[in-house]
């Protein structure tokens, strides 16, 4: 409420009347969107009053990057921290509580024909040609991401129109997210309880860590990890294993009750904090894993291999992306800040924690010469690496597990998928927890 | 509480002689304390308590709360056990014995029904817990509740019951086991006036048809009265004086005997001189400060000894003029009426003393009291005889 | 004037209470038995009825295996609370005389609501865990070789867990109606020659049984619902109705999450009005 009525002044003192001003507020955004850039509503005293409010998942909801933006653009961001489901469900459900949408793009199929997206204008995004390629082309220097599998973000990027709520397999002028954080994920193990190195998927299913294992209890990134694992030891074989039939569901649901069955599995996990803990406390020993998760175990003071695998990785990708919502001084806002996250601070201060950046190049240039050489080109840390928040993450000549960016993100043979059979899967997860 | 014509039915219409004399198949007890003391810790309850209750009568624990009724009463029924002395029931010595072996059975104040249990299951509880075999107990039960007169409401709870039942269902209970003393502990207290003074004479009664010996604790001075063969003041764990109603309504034993059980005006003073008196009391001078001599009768102490006397407030007559000088017949003094208050049958005057300003209290026939033409703030002059002020040594 | 206001002045001291159960509990639960037969796909509902929702959970196997896993839950949970939580409330209300002490001890039975269940569930790994203190000790003293594994993350931590945290909600109503048990109907009865065991069993325990069944009222819907402790001390594994439905809703399901809902507290209700058919509680309220 307190938003409307300071929107509501607000476009009350920029021009156009009073009369105009009620309308658009009781009429909601509809129809042509409006052009913001008209003349005096660029304006430092008014962008000082605005307040933008982030959603997103906890991991990319970071205090310090919130001040940085607030001290650089001279406007307030309110940063709202969710799990991923909720996120997702207050994005499809409570348009009017966001202005700026930051998700992973496996959520978009769900999102997307909400129509609570409002298509970002890729002519307004000035380093947009700096992006990572495979992002905006789907191509990537020929490595096997090219071919990789699932809601891969280039399938996800474009919209049909500046209305539209429709995916465009080719280019267009209008995008659904910016890349701000995204990954490889792999298994993770204890190399202090596990003595030889894991080089497969299905390692995940052998005997040897019975009841030592887990993998995540999200069905639409639960039924990924084992499908790699069943692919790889040749227990059954998939068309697509981003968007699996019917049949293929029950199949695999069926390999999954059967390791259950068996006592293959310790726990599942469901939050970054719980695959952390389970890690830590040697609970489990070997599991699927987020990139970060990994460092924070590692933080811990205990050795946790990020391993890479010869199947290659399971990928993920997360942005940011514009709410309906928005219009005139607010969508300048939210354009500003946009840009400023492809500027490359932020690409360098998420480098610094191990996860990539949208645009390498602009975060170069905030980086250090040994950052650079051990975060992204696999090298060994010519010194010690510190993160932001001071936590030291690797030793000096330590090698980043997976190597150089080009060799974990071009190995990326799957992502994070929702499914058209999402319903089905969904009831055939319940019922493998049920089991 | 309701009161309803139930409540007056006498229990003796229900009864035949032959139900009672069931009942009474193990016949009254009566109850012995032999130096009895009870202490907790460093406190003592009651101490060195002698007292004699014969069998069948009715004898009541008066006094103030903490004066020791209620632990005397719990430890003659075994629930409170005894620091030293005995304790017999009729020639049993039951100090070590449970309650339910001793013979007695318990009434308590509210009555303690169980309020989960219907009016026969409640009746029964005692015969079941002593394992009485189910027949016998169908036909016991039975019995009493028909000796009461309340065999309709066996299957209700209590608290469908009126106050006067549910005294009832209370007593039955006590009596289904055969006791040979029944315990009472203030039974009365919760009720209101009205019923409080009909169900003291059903107690009575009962107490008469089963000639069981009951011991009652109550603070109800006028109670005690109406109920007992025998009252037994209690003060600060010691007994005060034990008699019967009338010879404590007219020979208090004690000062506090005198100011508990009714309105007595009591005068404190030294005694002067004491010379012999008819039926071997003595009579006896008392010296009051500001109010000079009063007589009175009793066992006297030695001379100089300080000392009070008592007279009843409806032993004293009220003359307009001042008489002679007192004599051993007529005690008097000059108050001025201060409070006259219509009770009904009885009007009770208050004055004070004009010498001393101490309180007394006059209580007069109200037709009397009109006849007599006296107002509020009139001085007027009090007698009472020698013969009717008792001595209370110190 | 005032006449009018003496027919009304009871209703209107009811409407706030009224007005609050109907907008924030009656609205909606009968929002949610509306959606319960709308339509959905992936990321919308569409208005409808449909019995498509109902249908497909009456003719799933999983419903009927976690419907029973979840009342396997409720029954272990509820028998451990109350033979845990009686000699508690009976200890406190009977052993201990002095109200002070009553109360002190009555709020340490509460400390398991001081802690976040992140914290508490957390604390748990180094309790019951391969490598925590329970297993080292048996280990130690020679009773097991190997660390017992169903002590975490199995449906033996799941109640362990569900008991830990809902045990005061049996206590106190035990521990309640206990104490408004008239001391003076125990002498009575020990008056009529009742041993102890006759004195529990003819009076204690009937007359608590409304604080029982307040307590068993309060842990079965508890229970019924849950599904936090049953993913985080189930390590994910175990099943619940409260994780089925809490899954639904995580993947934007939401008619068929209301259905299951409105089944739940059918159920539910269904079983608290079978505990209010065998005992009366209205002494208790």
């Amino acid at each position: 409420m307190a938003n409307v009525s300071r929107r509501y002044v607000l476009r009350t003192g920029l021009a156009a009347g009073a009369a105009v001003a009620a309308a658009r507020c009781g009429g909601a955004p509809e129809g042509t969107p409006n052009n913001p850039a008209t003349g005096p509503e660029v304006n430092t005293n008014q962008i000082k009053d605005v307040t933008l409010r982030l959603i997103g998942t906890g991991v990319s909801q970071i205090n310090e990057i919130r001040d940085k933006a607030q001290e650089d653009l001279g406007f307030s961001l309110d940063m709202r921290a969710l799990s991923t489901e909720e996120n997702n469900q207050i994005a499809i459900t409570q348009p009017d509580q966001y202005d700026i949408f930051d998700g992973e793009y496996f959520s978009l199929p769900l999102v997307v024909p909400s129509g609570n997206l409002r298509p970002i204008e890729i002519a307004k995004v000035s380093d947009w040609d700096k992006i990572v390629s495979f992002f905006t082309s789907g191509e990537y220097e020929g490595m096997p991401v090219e071919a990789s599998q699932g809601t891969a973000p280039y399938k996800v990027m474009y919209l049909t129109g500046p209305d539209s709520t429709e995916f465009s397999d080719t280019p267009t002028d209008f995008a659904t997210l910016i890349p701000f954080q995204y990954n490889a994920d792999t298994l993770g193990y204890r190399p202090d309880l596990i003595t030889r190195p894991i080089e497969t998927w299905g390692e995940l299913f052998n005997e040897e860590f019975r009841g030592k294992t887990s993998i995540l209890d999200i069905p639409q990134i639960g039924i990924m990890d084992a499908a790699l694992v069943a692919e790889s030891l040749g227990l059954m074989t998939f068309a697509d294993k981003g968007n699996m039939t019917k049949a293929e569901i029950d199949q695999i649901i069926g390999i999954l009750k059967e390791q259950k069955a068996a006592g293959q599995f310790r726990a599942f996990w469901k939050t970054f904090d719980e695959s952390v803990n389970l890690m830590a406390s040697g609970e489990v020993i070997l599991q699927s894993m987020w990139s970060p998760a990994v460092a924070a175990v590692q933080s811990q003071g205990i050795d946790c291999v990020y391993a890479p695998l010869k199947e290659g990785y399971r990928g993920w990708g997360g942005g940011v992306g514009l709410s309906k919502n928005l219009e005139g001084i607010q969508l300048d806002a939210a354009y500003e800040y946009l840009n400023w996250m492809l500027e490359g601070w932020v690409g360098a201060f998420l480098g610094r924690q191990g996860y990539y950046s949208a645009a390498p190049e602009n975060s170069k240039q905030y980086m250090s010469a040994a950052e650079w050489a051990y975060w992204y080109e696999g090298q060994p840390a010519s010194e010690d690496m510190v993160d932001p928040f001071g936590k030291t993450l690797a030793k000096s000549g330590n090698v980043r597990d997976g190597g150089a960016f080009k060799e974990r993100f071009g190995n990326i043979v799957c992502w994070n998928s929702t499914m058209e059979e999402n319903t089905y899967l969904v009831q055939k997860w319940n019922e493998f927890i049920a089991s | 509480m309701v009161l309803d014509a139930r409540d007056m039915i006498q229990p003796a219409a229900a009864a035949s002689e032959k139900n009672i004399q069931e009942v009474l198949a193990q016949g009254a007890a009566g109850v012995s304390l032999r130096s009895v003391t009870k202490k907790y810790g460093s406190f003592t309850a009651v101490e060195n308590l002698l007292l004699d209750i014969p069998a069948g009568s009715y004898c009541c624990l008066l006094g103030p709360s903490g004066c020791g009724k209620t632990t005397t009463l719990r430890m003659i029924a075994g629930h409170e056990s005894i620091t030293s002395g005995d304790i017999y029931i009729g020639d049993r010595r039951v100090n070590a014995l449970p309650p339910a072996k001793r013979n007695t059975a318990m009434m308590f104040q509210n009555y303690a029904l169980f309020p989960h249990k219907t009016v026969w299951q409640n009746v029964e509880f005692g015969l079941r817990m002593r394992r009485v075999p189910t027949a016998e107990r169908r036909v016991r039960v039975g019995e009493i509740l028909e000796l009461v007169g309340l065999s309709q409401t066996s299957d209700r709870k209590p608290d469908q019951l009126s106050g006067g039942q549910q005294q009832r269902i209370a007593l039955a209970r006590a009596l289904v086991t055969r006791p040979q003393v029944l315990m009472l502990d203030e039974p009365l207290s919760a009720l209101d006036e009205n019923l409080r003074v009909r169900m003291r004479s059903e107690l009575r009664n009962i107490q008469k048809q089963f000639g069981l010996t009951f011991i009652q604790v109550t603070h109800h001075v006028e109670e005690a009265f109406s109920l007992s063969d025998q009252i037994v003041v209690m003060d600060h764990g010691h007994i005060d004086q034990v008699a019967t109603p009338s010879d404590l309504f007219a020979k208090p034993a004690s000062k506090f005997v005198a100011k508990f059980i009714g309105d007595n005006n009591i005068f404190a003073g030294t005694v002067l001189n004491a010379v012999p008196d008819s039926d071997g009391l003595d009579m006896i001078e008392l010296a009051v400060a500001g109010l000079g001599s009063i007589f009175s009768r009793g066992q006297a102490t030695s001379v100089g000894q300080t000392a009070a006397c008592s007279v009843r407030p409806d032993l004293l007559t009220i003359v307009s003029t001042a008489a002679d000088a007192p004599s051993p017949q007529a005690n008097h003094l000059t108050a001025r009426v201060v409070d006259v208050e219509l009770t009904g049958y009885v009007t009770r005057v208050g004055l004070l003393t004009e010498a001393t300003g101490q309180e007394l209290l006059y209580k007069v026939r109200t037709a009397d009291w009109a006849d007599a033409g006296i107002s509020e703030g009139q001085a007027v002059t009090l007698r009472w005889s020698a013969h009717d002020c008792v001595f209370l040594a110190d | 004037m005032s006449k009018t206001w003496t027919v009304f002045k009871p209703y209107l001291l009811a409407a706030p209470q009224a007005i609050a159960l109907a907008v924030f509990l009656v609205f909606p639960i009968v929002l949610i038995g509306v959606v319960s037969f709308w339509e959905f796909n992936g990321y919308s509902m569409t208005p409808a009825f449909t019995l498509d929702n109902y249908i497909g959970i009456f003719t799933s196997q999983v419903t009927l295996k976690t419907y029973l896993n979840t009342f396997k839950f409720v029954g272990l949970v509820w028998l451990a609370t109350l033979l845990i939580a009686y000699p508690v409330a009976f200890f406190l209300s009977f052993h201990i005389k002095k109200l002070k002490w009553q109360v002190l001890l009555f709020l340490i039975c509460t400390i398991p609501f001081w802690t976040s269940n992140i914290i508490r569930m957390i604390s748990w790994v180094p309790l019951l865990g391969k490598a925590g203190l329970v297993n080292q000790l048996l280990m130690g003293v020679g009773l097991i070789n190997q660390p017992l594994e169903f002590l975490l993350y199995s449906d033996f931590a799941v109640v362990l867990g569900m008991v830990h945290l809902y045990i005061i909600f049996m206590i106190a109503p035990i521990f309640n109606s206990l104490m408004r048990i008239d001391r003076t109907l125990i002498t009575a009865a020990e008056d009529m020659g009742a041993s102890g065991f006759d004195v529990f069993k003819e009076i204690i325990l009937p007359l608590s049984a409304p604080g029982i069944a307040i307590g068993s009222i309060f842990v079965v819907t508890l229970v019924m619902g849950e599904f936090v402790t049953v993913r985080l001390m189930g390590g994910g594994q175990a099943a619940s109705i409260g994780k089925l439905i809490q899954t639904q809703i995580g993947s934007l399901q939401y008619p068929l999450a209301a259905a299951n809902a409105i089944i739940l507290l059918t159920v539910t209700l269904v079983v608290v009005f079978s505990i209010l058919r065998v005992v009366n509680i209205r002494k208790e309220l």
